[in-house]
């Protein structure tokens, strides 16, 4: 065993220098199989970076979303978002890692992946990591994997919302922080394609 | 069999050939009736004197054992007469052949992992502890370890078996006398627990961490797991890690019976050159199994500490229900803190939840104490027994106590 150290990624594919901002939106829409490598450098004192990521699977689609952020200077902040819904038997997995180098003091790295299955066969594998090297830090990182609610369908079916319709508004609101700008329709069709 | 590298530790090379695999006490033939004061010395360290553990001698029965064989076991009697069998592993062996046929090796098997293949390999003794149909077990049930022999691994099994409808509640605390070497430990505890049957295992670990140079201390390479076996079963893990150089520790539950339910309660401390990679593994195979998780990791000086934990929800997982927080602390800035878990859902009808911050004792929270009189050192035990609260509530009194001193004691000279 020999890695209990500190060692820095390789570098990473956006370089984020101060002052500046990186703002990253993905969509996987159902029927692609994907394989997303996204690393950020957060190279520069104050660099700020934030990644989106919307999946939907329907068949045997194979999604991997790999996230690693690298703060390497103090006083950054970055967030990350994944969430989707996995159907068929789609096989989807997220590795993300937030890693915080000594001295990156004042950090803010925030990391959430938040994942809906929906039938027997689909899988999902979610790997949240934190590599904390410094102490001045707030870093979080949650993860879920779950169903829709069903006292949610419950209360739209009890005022008269068809049963499919209203799993696509729970769908829908489930993804809406993920949803980028103009593409609502879009992601509105494939969402009823599940 | 390779050594398994993936953890977060930087682990020395270790000379499996410079090991005594064997060691028993110095004075074999007349085993001593009385516990000698050097061990009575060990005790007091924990926070357990002799004296007081007369006070509490109705309540905690104590299978101690000192290098490779069990010196005494106490408390037999009263626990024979309810049909339990707690005694030495040698003596299980002799005495009921036909339960360690049944059970050992049935959780963790040999070829397991490397170290569980060394242990299955090489181990010589431990506590066996049967507890029968109905019986609800009236004392802790509680086995100290203690390595004191110089270069002496020690590889002990524990097995533990709840039959139905039963309960026990089983402490575990190990401790090990300053020794310049670094010193091996590669334990094996296997716990079954059939249907309606409640197991609580406790550990409070404070072996040597080595000195302020990391030099010296144990490897604590220990593989834990327990089966939920049978309906409605429930195991429970709490765990508090001060102790050992470097700690590789997940004791785990798979959880077979329809409507079992298991928890992980853990406390690491880390503190100087001190490594440790510990969590758990919930493996929900049943109908309707719950699981939770709460971890709390502080590190101070240039120490590691890691969060591993695997949540698997099986295809069979119908209903299945997962909840894990990981806190860190960090104390100074030259420590790390992470986490690595690990969540696979193949069930929609499952719901998994994971949660991680990491924070350190904010500037406003000392000067808080220091202002109202409480010095440094002691505000940030204060703050850390805050913290910790959660975990520690759950062990059994006497434990509580020592591991609250214990906290205080790990991280003395943290704050600069």
């Amino acid at each position: 065993m020999g890695h209990g150290r500190y060692i820095a990624p390789p570098k990473g594919q956006y370089q984020v220098q101060s002052g500046e901002k990186l703002e990253l939106q993905y969509v996987i829409l159902p029927g692609e199989s994907r394989d997303l490598e996204i690393t950020v450098d957060l190279a520069g004192p104050g660099a700020q970076a934030q990644v989106k990521v919307l999946y939907l699977c329907r068949a045997d689609e194979k999604v991997r979303i790999r996230v690693v952020m690298h703060h390497l200077a103090p006083e950054c902040h970055s967030t990350q978002l994944i969430n989707g819904i996995a159907g068929g038997q789609a096989d989807v997995r997220f590795d993300g890692t937030i890693v915080v180098a000594p001295g990156a003091q004042k950090t803010e790295a925030y990391q959430e992946n938040h994942n809906i299955v929906l039938t027997q066969e689909a899988k999902v594998v979610t790997k949240p990591q934190l590599e904390i090297y410094a102490d001045d830090v707030k870093c979080s990182h949650g993860a879920t994997v779950g169903q829709l609610n069903a006292d949610e369908l419950f209360y739209m079916r009890s005022r008269g919302i068809p049963e499919s319709e209203a799993r696509t508004l729970q769908m829908l609101s489930f993804l809406s922080p993920v949803i980028p700008a103009g593409r609502e329709e879009e992601i509105e069709s494939a969402v009823r394609s599940l | 069999m390779p050594q398994p590298d993936w953890a977060h530790l930087d682990m020395p090379e270790i000379d499996f050939q410079d090991i005594i695999y064997f060691a028993a006490p110095k004075k074999d033939k007349d085993r001593p009736k009385e516990i000698d004061p050097k061990l009575a010395e060990t005790f007091d360290k924990l926070g357990i004197p002799l004296k007081e553990r007369d006070v509490l001698a109705g309540v905690v029965a104590v299978d101690a054992v000192f290098d490779s064989v069990s010196v005494t076991t106490t408390f037999r009697k009263t626990l024979a007469e309810k049909g339990i069998i707690f005694c030495s592993f040698s003596e299980a062996v002799k005495d009921h052949p036909d339960l360690v046929r049944k059970y050992l090796a049935t959780v963790v098997p040999s070829s397991d992992n490397y170290f569980a293949a060394l242990n299955s390999a090489v181990f010589s003794d431990g506590s066996f502890c049967y507890i029968p149909k109905g019986v609800r077990c009236p004392m802790e049930l509680s086995s100290y370890f203690r390595i004191n022999a110089r270069g002496t691994g020690q590889f002990e099994r524990t097995l533990i078996v709840a039959d139905e409808d039963s309960y026990v509640s089983y402490m575990e605390g190990c401790t090990a006398p300053m020794r310049d070497e670094q010193q091996l430990h590669a334990a094996v505890v296997e716990i079954i627990v059939e249907k309606g049957a409640d197991v609580k295992y406790s550990t409070v670990q404070n072996w040597y961490p080595g000195d302020a140079d990391g030099k010296g201390g144990i490897l604590n390479l220990v593989t834990k797991r327990g089966i939920c076996k049978g309906d409605g079963s429930h195991l429970s893990w709490t765990q508090v890690e001060t102790g050992s150089a470097i700690t590789w520790k997940y004791p785990s539950t798979i959880l077979k019976g329809d409507y079992s339910s298991s928890e992980f309660y853990s406390v690491a401390v880390t503190n100087n050159h001190q490594q440790a990679d510990t969590g758990t593994k919930m493996i929900h195979l049943g109908r309707g199994t719950k699981s939770r998780i709460v971890s709390k990791g502080i590190s101070a000086g240039v120490s590691q500490n890691s969060y591993r934990g695997l949540v698997r929800m099986a295809k069979g997982a119908q209903n299945a229900r997962n909840y894990s927080q990981c806190d860190s602390l960090l104390i100074g800035s030259r420590c790390g803190a992470h986490t690595f878990p690990d969540i696979q859902s193949q069930n929609p009808s499952a719901t998994v939840e994971h949660e991680a911050t990491t924070s350190k004792i904010s500037e406003d929270q000392l000067f808080y104490c220091n202002q109202r009189g409480i010095g440094p050192e002691e505000a940030v035990g204060l703050i850390v027994n805050g913290y910790a609260r959660e975990v520690l509530s759950r062990l059994p009194m006497e434990f509580a106590v020592e591991a609250q001193k214990l906290l205080q004691v790990s991280l003395e000279g943290s704050v600069g």
